[in-house]
């Protein structure tokens, strides 16, 4: 971690699945907290980001390079390395996120879609931190209940 | 031998449910149908109608990656087809070094349009892929069902 980070504001999390939302053509994919249930951040992505994702989590080694595959490669190449991405900020229905590479000893930070963020730090094997703001703000307590809700037409408002 | 070509035009093909982008030479008289997915196809039209989209897709984060690092797509070749799947390398410079990176069109082609590096292809490729058959079916498309994408 940079210097300049404060550690204790951010909390890791791992990638539970992506599943499909009933109600839109788009993707969900869960982050939660360690195995329990207490802690989990549904976010809404498109359907590539979330195939993307899905090809990562089953280790899916495909023939062809796919577009994070590509974006993995590059910095491989580059030797840029991706140290960890972080979910910073909602706002307005949009998640925002930053990606923190090391290129020649130097930190750098790109601003980037979660859902590209999540999809190369599975790629990379970065870890996956969240804001305790965002999740001070957008976690839900209890996946099983989020998860009967989302079938029903009272859904909240969708954040990508 | 390589030949630059340009983005001629981006068409849905509701046979394979997908996209095709037609990239043809400067003269065009040489033309490469590319067949790419949805999200693909979206990155290109992007790219070609200058959208600026609110938040960075992912040809914009590759692209804003190399610029964090001052490096520099010269160019992207489509250099090999095998088994009906083409190949493709972008050409980087980073730091007075080249590299030549294995991709799919579809991304070199999201990503030489944002950066406005040149697109080339194989004379190879190019020879090896016309095919009776195709030009068939090709004759009968109409200038129509071609985009007005210049690039």
């Amino acid at each position: 971690m940079a210097s300049s980070e404060q550690t204790s504001d951010l909390v890791q999390l791992k990638v539970h699945g992506v599943i499909a939302d009933p109600n839109t053509d788009t993707r969900i994919v869960i982050l939660k907290e360690g195995d329990s249930d207490n802690v989990m951040l549904p976010i809404w992505i498109g359907t590539a980001e979330g195939q993307a994702i899905e090809w990562a989590l089953g280790d899916t080694v495909l023939q062809r390079p796919m577009s994070h595959d590509l974006i993995r490669s590059v910095a491989e190449h580059l030797e840029m390395k991706i140290k960890r991405v972080v979910v910073t900020d909602v706002r307005n229905n949009t998640y925002y996120a930053s990606i923190y590479l090391e290129s020649r000893g130097v930190e750098r930070v790109i601003d980037s879609r979660p859902s590209d963020a999540i999809a190369l730090a599975l790629r990379a094997k970065a870890p996956i931190y969240v804001t305790q703001d965002v999740l001070k703000r957008r976690a839900s307590g209890n996946t099983e209940l989020w998860l009967d809700r989302l079938d029903t037409k009272n859904l909240g408002k969708y954040e990508v | 031998m390589i030949t630059q070509m340009k983005v001629r035009g981006l068409m849905f093909d509701p046979y394979n449910n997908a996209y095709i982008v037609i990239l043809r030479d400067e003269d065009q008289s040489e033309m490469l149908p590319i067949w790419v997915g949805k999200a693909e196809a979206s990155a290109i039209s992007f790219a070609l109608e200058t959208v600026a989209t609110p938040r960075p897709m992912t040809h914009d984060l590759l692209k804003s990656m190399l610029e964090a690092v001052d490096a520099k797509v010269i160019s992207v070749v489509i250099n090999d087809m095998k088994d009906n799947t083409y190949f493709s390398r972008i050409h980087l410079l980073y730091e007075d070094s080249e590299y030549s990176i294995d991709s799919r069109p579809s991304d070199a082609i999201a990503l030489a349009l944002r950066t406005n590096a040149p697109i080339f292809a194989s004379e190879d490729v190019i020879r090896r892929q016309a095919s009776e058959e195709l030009d068939q079916w090709l004759e009968n498309l109409k200038p129509e069902d071609f985009g007005k994408y210049e690039s």
